[in-house]
């Protein structure tokens, strides 16, 4: 503890050794004593920190539903006041450094405040489905088994996997009526008499209820998420992950091994050359098992047979297919294998290039991380985390028919990324590009003296789970999705709103690791120490790679984050919210609006045309066609120079498009709101003024919040300037002139005009034909497709048919079009490639959509022309190659090239 | 590209034979060991090592008949399904010695012997992957459908035929062109595809005896009794087969087809010149179709033709073997998902990943051509053509090649 206090004395960008701070030895040490970050605690011995604070489920009302309020201007200083506080948090303790303000004890008493009463919000259960049963005293179930639940509640429980919980394994045939429809099997009971049970305290709780006179009341909870793991929690973990999960994972039959085949270690080695296996014990391991067969494959195939080294076997294990991956390095072999049914042949060569890039990322090489000394725990959550990530919680739930939901065909192969307006990116770009220049002159003039903790590389940010920006390199930002994805990150900042997360450690870079290899190089890079930070902050996750040496101060010995630059990024995301992106993506991604697809598919046969001009003739789509024209309006003046972007026919009104209308009441909303805005700003000022009549040294906390960074500097003046004058109107104005060209404020009424989506199309033809498209740049590791979620925003059993049949056939065309890549990436190949399959660069298949589906979607049988659409993928190989997969019905014949180029309009 | 088959007996670990094709090594017999024995040792650990890929290739083990091993080893860009080649290369060795003796490996020195004779066939069966064996005189392009020519005199060919089995006291027989079937008697169908398969291959592997009697073991219909191949060559490239029982004698056999094909000399001269066209004369085709593979699913049967048009231009950068070898990749790659009752069977504990349903067309653009298949009903047309028409039109074209094979009357399969 005492070590990392030093440490950040020094956390500011100014070095220790300069006049004013040792002049204001006490304030400053007296600030970092009272502004101990919350994660502070958290942090490992070697310095890496997972701190997560999920928000509390019930908070998070669907921004979906309601009318975007918040982007009206009230709303918007409220934000405003947000801001400042957090940012102040940074900016504020250099400026009370320089100027010797008076401590922030108040402040962080509150922030403690805060604390506590989040915490109490966590504790609180997040709505979960609970069923209550009160079961009548009087009742005794006949048991055979002379048990006593059977006998008082006329049900048999069996313990869950977690060795715990409780479930309902059986109904007594004289007790099912009670429980049935509402309790069926497999459903927790959580609580008797409102006592939370589990398998440890049944017998007493038991006691207790035979001695009770009342009828006892039963508590059950649906497992929704049974079958998944709580991320949040092992991501949280210093430990090896428990035997529960262990266990499970075994019985998925996911097994990691790292056999070492040189002499000299398999000798000195325990266990034959093994270094490392997961789960464990070893016997109990399949790999290990038979890892002979595997070894002598890797060394038999190129010496003997002549081919390359294995890359997969599929293997039958206790009828289980299981998809064996091979990953040579040097003279050791790693093996990972992956079940089937959720990681097939495609996933699991896709999934383990992103583990192997996830080793070498974290470790330096693959070596390194399987001989780093007590890395066990560590390698064993991570393996952990990436098998819960890939298979347990992906698995399909019971009503999916057991089908796997998670591994689409986007997310193994690259970032998803999703197009943003220009206007919106620049936003984004903007805010990145404020935290990594790392200008703090703003605070200091003496800016050149000092020497800084860190550079910032690059970083990337994303939303959901979907890539918005990054400002990495190639190869950079392929490890960080990885990293990312495979812990598990992306998806809890899907799923649940995060309130805080922070997630520090080193990391080796790409750039660092390949000059190793070939040394002497002219234009080397510093040896330095690199280190990943990762933010949070609702659904938002932002990726720092920050580089320590070089110009920077070096890092010695365990390095734990830096609050400061922790708090930079949070301030980066806070900015974020301010300009109300949050808002703005919510209904972005709600808009299926660039490009748009038919989520519709019924529509596009002579019988949906029909159901959809009954629809369109009904009264409440007027609004809609009214607020969208005048969208298409205010885009094609912006737009006018790519005209080829067909803009989206009013008419073409969707299920998913509720924010649409959404956007057609909160027009006028904003209109009124506007008017008032002004007063709102003008008495939130004056009750600040009236307090800050003498001197801005005694600035009440009140006040100070709001000021902060270059904005704060022009409210001081503007301030000083008016001091002397009485008039508050006076002094408004003047502020109202000079502070509405603050940046911010640009930003926020940008945003407010491009709430109006427009929905853009790239196929051809009067109708929109296309359902889905997956655009791979795999050089950069980046891809476009529609929002993850839009199956669900279309809800239509046809557009599920479409879309899945679309993924399965991507997998195909992907893996054929891969031999053209190959081709034109090494002309001369050490192993001969089909010259006719080389050739290949289109492929498209023609599917009909099945006559029960249809009808399911209201298309009787009896008009019914078969429904036909195109799954077709495309490689485009110039400058680098890029592959375009298309799903679009075949009424309209498409041409790919042309709908690329599109689509890059849009980018 | 490379392909080798290896057989290993399971238990003693005695290999049994090994063919290859391509510009590999041969393997050694410690390698040969070494495989054997890794699906040996995992078989210990009640684990089945099914499937490896290596790059650009595949290794493959088969256990069959729980005593033979089959090693299968492709690599160098090779398009095929390794599964599909070694149950074939199963088949023909139980066509050749019957499953009893296969199952039982007794002898195991003269089973190896014994097996030397469907090596021939064991070859064609590798041919028909290489995509350099295309120029042989008889090519064989793909594994498991039974390559055929269309011709109109196929009709009166068929009641020749039926007559000739009628006399020989046999079952089915087929006339053979080139190694094409041209027509079968009328129950021949009752043969497995696979089966059938194997006897065109049988013929073709006479080496131009002009009678000759093989004892075949059908590895469907009667994998333990044997039953008598009778191939007769009627003239040049012309093969009439039948499988009857013990008799009549070959002599009488001579006899019985001189009075049974005297009269047919010029039909069949007719139906030899369908080759290398393998289409009647009467289904014209657009010139922009560059070549074409018809298959008749459900008799697996299947037509090749790049001499569509009488006037062949030459020039035009694609040789006629390659635009073949195009097709069959086409085929063999992307165009089989259309017709998923031609994938293997046997494969029951192969949970389906990617089963892909109600396709009805797919395509490749290459820079060099197009490719189309389209399937309607029982027929699947694979076609190729220059890479100038428009994908529109393609279809177009598919669709009325499809449609004049169904009305055309000198088509019978």
């Amino acid at each position: 503890m005492n070590n990392y206090k030093s440490k950040v004395s020094y956390d500011s960008p100014c070095d220790s050794d300069n006049d004013w701070t040792n002049s204001s030895d006490d304030s400053k040490y007296s600030d970092s004593e009272s502004s101990v970050p919350e994660w502070d605690s958290d942090v490992g011995e070697d310095g890496e920190l997972v701190y997560i604070k999920i928000k509390n489920d019930n908070e998070t009302t669907d921004y979906t539903k309601t009318p975007l309020l918040e982007n009206c201007e009230t709303f918007k200083l409220r934000n405003n006041f947000k801001r400042s506080s957090t940012r102040r948090s940074t900016k504020g303790r250099i400026f009370k450094v320089l100027k010797s303000h008076k401590s922030k004890t108040t402040e962080s008493s509150t922030r403690k405040g805060d604390d506590g009463a989040s915490n109490v919000n966590r504790n609180m259960l997040p709505d979960e489905k609970l069923i209550i049963v009160q079961v009548s005293k009087s009742m005794i179930f006949s048991s055979e088994k002379n048990c006593q639940i059977e006998k008082l509640f006329g049900l048999s429980l069996e313990t869950h996997a977690d060795g715990k919980t409780l479930t309902v394994a059986e109904f007594l045939t004289e007790a099912r009526a009670i429980y049935t429809p509402k309790v069926q099997k497999g459903y927790y009971l959580q609580k008797i008499n409102g006592i939370e049970v589990n398998s440890y305290n049944i017998n007493n709780i038991l006691q207790r209820v035979v001695e009770d006179h009342n009828s006892p009341r039963l508590t059950f909870q649906v497992p929704t998420e049974s079958h998944k793991v709580d991320l949040e929690r092992l991501l949280k973990s210093k430990t090896a992950p428990e035997n529960s999960l262990t266990h499970l994972l075994k019985e998925s039959l996911c097994s990691v091994l790292y056999i070492c085949c040189n002499d000299i270690e398999y000798n000195s080695n325990d266990d034959k050359g093994v270094l490392y296996c997961y789960p464990r014990p070893f016997n109990q391991n399949f790999l290990y098992n038979t890892r002979g067969a595997y070894v002598t494959l890797n060394h038999l195939a190129p010496k003997s047979l002549g081919t390359s080294e294995p890359t997969t076997s599929t293997v039958l294990h206790n009828n289980t297919l299981i998809n064996v991956t091979y990953t040579s390095h040097y003279n050791d072999l790693l093996l990972i294998a992956f079940p089937n049914k959720e990681v097939d042949m495609f996933a699991a060569k896709k999934a383990i290039a992103d583990v192997v890039r996830l080793l070498e990322f974290l470790y330096g090489s693959i070596k390194s991380s399987f001989t780093k000394p007590n890395n066990v725990d560590k390698l064993d959550s991570l393996f952990a985390r990436v098998f819960v990530t890939l298979v347990i919680n992906s698995r399909g739930n019971k009503e999916d028919g057991g089908r796997s939901v998670e591994l689409y065909f986007e997310d193994m192969l690259a970032a998803h990324s999703v197009t943003l307006p220009l206007e919106v990116k620049v936003q984004v770009d903007d805010a990145i590009t404020e935290l990594e220049a790392a200008d703090y002159r703003e605070w200091t003039d003496d800016i050149e003296n000092f020497q800084r903790l860190y550079t910032v590389i690059g970083s990337c940010l994303y939303y959901s789970g979907h890539l918005l920006s990054s400002h990495l390199q190639d190869e950079d930002l392929k490890e960080i999705n990885a990293y990312l994805r495979l812990n598990g990150i992306l998806k809890l900042s899907t799923e649940k709103e995060l309130e805080k997360l922070v997630v520090w450690r080193e990391v080796f870079i790409n750039e660092h690791r390949k000059q190793n290899k070939n040394e002497g190089n002219e234009f080397r890079i510093s040896d330095g120490r690199w280190f990943l930070l990762t933010v949070g902050k609702g659904h938002f996750v932002l990726s720092t790679l920050m580089e320590a040496g070089g110009c920077t101060e070096d890092a010695v010995g365990v390095t734990p984050p830096s609050p400061f630059y922790v708090e930079e990024c949070e301030s980066c995301l806070e900015l974020l919210y301010d300009v109300g992106l949050n808002k703005y993506l919510v209904s972005w991604f709600n808009s299926n609006s660039q490009p748009q697809v038919e989520t519709s598919p019924e529509y596009l046969t002579k019988y949906g045309r029909k159901i959809r001009d009954i629809n369109s003739l009904k009264p409440d789509s007027t609004l809609k066609t009214s607020t969208l024209k005048i969208s298409k309006q205010t885009d094609k003046r912006r737009h006018n120079s790519t005209e080829q972007i067909n803009v989206g026919s009013s008419t073409s009104d969707m299920n998913s498009m509720n924010s649409l209308t959404n956007y057609g009441s909160h027009h006028s909303l904003y209109a009124q709101t506007y008017s008032t805005a002004p007063k709102y700003r003008h008495s939130s000022l004056d009750v600040s003024y009236s307090e800050d009549s003498n001197s801005l040294k005694s600035n009440s906390e009140v006040s100070e919040e709001r000021i902060q960074g270059r904005r704060a500097d022009r409210e001081q003046r503007n301030r000083r300037d008016s001091s002397g004058s009485d008039s508050d109107w006076d002094r408004l104005d003047r502020s109202r002139a000079s502070g509405s060209l603050d940046m911010s404020d640009i930003r926020k009424s940008l945003l407010n005009e491009i709430n109006h989506v427009t929905a853009k199309r790239i196929t051809a033809g009067e109708e929109n034909v296309l359902f889905h498209f997956v655009h791979l740049e795999s050089e950069r590791g980046v891809l476009i497709a529609p929002v993850k979620n839009i199956e669900v925003l279309a809800n239509n059993v046809l557009y599920s048919y479409i879309v899945k049949t679309f993924r399965s056939a991507c997998k195909q065309i992907h893996e054929l079009l891969q031999h053209s890549i190959r081709f034109k990436k090494n002309h001369a190949p050490s192993n001969p490639l089909n010259k006719i399959l080389v050739a290949v660069k289109e492929h498209g298949m023609l599917f009909q959509a099945p006559v029960d589906i249809l009808s399911q979607c209201g298309v009787s049988k009896k008009n019914c022309e078969p429904y036909l659409f195109w799954v077709v993928g495309r490689v485009f190989s110039e400058p680098e190659p890029r592959e375009l997969y298309l799903c679009y019905h075949e009424s309209v014949p498409q041409d790919l090239t042309e709908v690329a180029y599109l689509l890059s309009y849009l980018e | 590209m490379s392909v080798v088959v290896i057989a290993v007996a399971t238990e003693s670990g005695v290999p049994i034979f090994s063919r290859k094709r391509g510009n590999n090594e041969s393997i050694q017999f410690s390698t040969i060991a070494s495989l054997h024995g890794i699906n040996m040792f995992s078989k210990c650990h009640n684990l089945s090592m099914l499937n490896t890929q290596v790059d650009n290739g595949t290794i493959l083990w088969k256990e069959y008949c729980k005593s033979v091993t089959l090693i299968g080893i492709a690599t160098g860009g090779l398009e095929c399904d390794l599964e599909l080649l070694l149950s074939c290369v199963h088949d023909a060795m139980v066509f050749c010695i019957g499953k009893k003796e296969l199952e039982t490996l007794k002898n195991i020195d003269q089973i190896k012997r014994d097996l030397r004779q469907c090596y021939p066939i064991l070859d064609y069966l590798l041919e028909s992957l290489d995509p350099n064996a295309l120029s042989s005189p008889l090519p064989t392009l793909v594994l498991d459908l039974i390559q055929s020519i269309l011709c109109p005199q196929a009709q009166q060919l068929q009641q020749a035929l039926d007559n000739y089995a009628e006399s020989v006291t046999g079952r089915w027989a087929c006339l053979i062109i080139h190694g094409h079937l041209v027509a079968t008697s009328s129950d021949f169908y009752e043969l497995d595809p696979r089966e059938a398969r194997l006897m065109l291959l049988l013929a073709s592997a006479q080496d131009g005896a002009p009678l000759r009697d093989t004892p075949v073991y059908l590895p469907q219909m009667s994998p333990n009794v044997a039953f008598r191949a009778v191939t007769c060559k009627l003239l040049a490239d012309v093969y009439i087969l039948v499988v009857c029982g013990a008799t009549p004698a070959l002599s009488q056999i001579d006899e019985i087809v001189l009075q049974c094909w005297e009269g047919y000399a010029s039909i069949i001269k007719e139906a030899k010149l369908v080759h290398p066209r393998n289409f009647p004369m009467s289904l014209t085709f657009e010139p922009c179709v560059l070549g074409l593979l018809i298959i008749n699913i459900n008799k697996r049967r299947c037509v090749f033709s790049r001499h569509l048009h009488l006037s062949s231009q030459k020039g035009r950068g694609m040789s006629g073997a390659h635009r073949m070898d195009i097709l069959r990749t086409f085929y063999v790659t992307s165009a089989r998902d259309l017709a998923p009752e031609l994938k293997l069977k046997d494969g029951n504990h192969k949970e389906v990943n990617d089963e892909i349903g109600n396709m009805c067309e797919t395509y490749w653009c290459s820079e060099y051509h197009k490719c189309h298949a389209q399937r309607s009903g029982n027929i699947l047309c694979c076609a190729l053509y220059a890479s100038t028409v428009q994908l529109h039109t393609i279809r177009l074209i598919t669709s009325q090649i499809l449609q004049d094979l169904s009305t055309n009357k000198d088509v019978y399969w």
